[in-house]
């Protein structure tokens, strides 16, 4: 088992980084949707796995994001690549901004402001805001991603865009996990009184998981945008912050149970294309099924990453 | 006068129209072993909540080492070196004893948010500095073997000891325990009463609620005993054993129940 999962990791990338020359395009299509998803479902773990905080409105974040990248693109002429930046930093300080005010509400109090704020965003880009977001329609035509005057239109080259953002959203997560400011996150999570009365300042560590989720989910959104040279309200519609907020429940707050959340979510309805529209069926289930059966998630997020020094055979054999 | 003291001088709470502490004033030494003893509900826990920033009094003031610390924010209360346990143990129970005593150096340490995100050299040097100090309090508290065990799955002993090492991971100046014992057995009490004085002599101040009396006359050098949120008397454990008043209100209630 530990051999297994010592071995599972550099086999996952190697499989990852291989694939788009294996698939027909249809099917890196796909591949790049997952990479996506995953990475907005796991900033969504940042913000509800680790932190314990029930937000609604991952998809806001992702759509800032996309949005961002496309006006800057499209209205101002930047290149895609410069617009990177503003994709992440916009949607980091406007959850900064947003969580100020809500994070202390408790789990389902915060719940619903988060779904306000979700349905105002969507109802925003739909009315054209200054002329900027494009009414319902949003946004099409964006450039194509270039670095270095290689203009990278093919789609292997938006799948590896993709993957190098998922690559580092893993890396970011490996060192939250590892870090002051990680362990704070699980700390308040599991006991907010004992976290405070042991001089962890509860709210500005989770304004940080807001900031840290929400920065990570607007990078996902300039490859959404990337990936389709357009951007448009439905696909930041609050039934998406739904299927994040599940994805991370179901899969259990842990790398790969939300990578199979994802999976199940998104990829299996492209295999079976019959089972497409069974899938808010069969998910639904699924959530029902695991929160009776396995309440951690079909996949728990394990604890103990302490140094091997500290830990020492029992004297029990326990 | 040495600088580290704390003080109460005229405390007061109320919850609507109840008065939990009424107008307290005490005054603890450095290095002492004090000890806050009285009947079920004389507003023990509602002094230390008032001291720890949990609840903020409405009359009075908190000094600590000279400085006013009422209204403070319990993490503020913590960076000033006043570290706290709780009556019911609050744990992070899915989490392991190793890092729970780590929760305990997040003020210790220098990383900021940002290393959350990029690592560098020093936030890893800190990183392992810490974990090393967790070590140490592993050793101290004989908690060694239970290093990466989930704190739920420990035995009621056993979770009191991991909530001291991870008020002492702080490093604090004074720290203070609401009934310690509280679900101990006798093995385990003696123990406890070794360990709080292992830590007086590494020079911290400690505070206690308890209603062990045996412990309480054992370990401290002071006492207040409180009856309905007012101080009835104070001294050392002898004078307090013979006070009548004190007789009445609790030790002759105790005794009552023996019979």
């Amino acid at each position: 088992m530990k051999a297994l999962q010592r071995f599972s990791y550099p086999i996952f990338f190697v499989i990852m980084a291989l694939i788009p020359h294996l698939l027909n395009p249809r099917w890196q299509a796909v591949s790049i949707t997952f990479l996506i998803f995953a990475v907005v479902a796991l900033s969504q773990d940042i913000i509800l796995g680790k932190s314990g905080m029930f937000n609604m409105g991952q998809a806001l974040f992702f759509g800032m994001g996309a949005y961002t990248t496309a006006i800057l693109n499209s209205h101002f002429g930047w290149p895609i690549i410069a617009t990177i930046p503003m994709a992440i930093l916009i949607p980091a300080l406007f959850g900064v901004v947003l969580a100020g005010p809500i994070v202390h509400l408790r789990g389902d109090y915060l719940l619903v402001v988060t779904i306000g704020f979700n349905i105002v965003f969507v109802q925003v880009l739909q009315n054209n805001l200054g002329g900027l977001t494009g009414g319902p329609n949003g946004i099409f035509g964006l450039g194509s991603l270039s670095i270095f005057g290689l203009n990278l239109t093919s789609q292997v080259a938006v799948y590896y865009f993709a993957f190098i953002v998922f690559l580092l959203t893993l890396w970011i997560m490996h060192n939250l996990e590892k870090s002051k400011a990680g362990r704070a996150l699980h700390y308040l999570r599991e006991d907010q009184l004992a976290a405070e009365s042991i001089g962890i300042n509860t709210r500005s560590y989770k304004i940080f998981a807001f900031g840290l989720g929400a920065g990570i989910a607007g990078l996902a959104g300039t490859v959404f945008a990337v990936q389709y040279s357009a951007v448009s309200p439905e696909a930041f519609e609050f039934i998406q912050s739904v299927l994040f907020f599940s994805i991370v429940l179901v899969g259990g707050s842990s790398v790969p149970g939300i990578l199979l959340g994802v999976f199940v979510m998104f990829v299996l309805p492209e295999i079976f294309r019959e089972f497409a529209t069974w899938r808010y069926f069969i998910f639904g289930f699924a959530m029902i099924l695991s929160m009776i059966l396995r309440p951690r998630g079909i996949w728990p997020a394990t604890f103990g990453k302490i140094p091997k020094f500290l830990i020492k055979e029992s004297k029990h054999g326990a | 006068m040495a600088h580290n003291e704390l003080i109460l001088t005229n405390v007061t709470k109320r919850f609507g129209g109840l008065t939990a502490v009424d107008a307290l004033t005490m005054t603890v030494e450095p290095g002492q072993i004090y000890g806050v003893i009285g009947p079920n509900g004389a507003g023990k826990t509602t002094v230390f909540n008032c001291i720890t920033g949990i609840y903020k009094s409405e009359e009075g003031s908190v000094s600590w080492r000279g400085e006013e610390i009422r209204g403070l924010t319990p993490y503020q209360i913590v960076d000033r070196g006043i570290v706290r346990t709780f009556q019911t143990i609050r744990l992070f129970s899915q989490m392991s004893v190793a890092e729970n005593i780590m929760s305990g150096r997040h003020i210790k340490s220098t990383q900021k948010w940002w290393h959350g995100i990029i690592p560098t050299p020093g936030s890893r040097r800190d990183e392992k500095e810490n974990w090393l100090k967790v070590g140490e309090l592993l050793e101290f508290f004989n908690l060694e073997e239970f290093a990466a065990i989930p704190t739920a799955s420990l035995s009621y002993g056993h979770q009191r000891r991991v909530e001291m090492a991870r008020a002492m991971a702080v490093d604090p100046t004074l720290l203070i325990l609401d009934e310690p014992a509280a679900g101990l057995n006798d093995k385990e009490t003696s123990e406890l009463l070794e360990v709080i004085f292992k830590i007086r002599e590494q020079g911290v101040t400690v505070l206690l609620i308890e209603h062990d009396m045996d412990l309480v006359m054992k370990v401290t050098d002071y006492l207040t005993v409180l009856n309905f949120g007012k101080k009835i008397a104070e001294g050392t454990p002898d004078e307090i054993q013979k006070n009548p008043l004190v007789i009445e209100a609790y030790l002759g209630s105790e005794d009552d129940d023996d019979e």
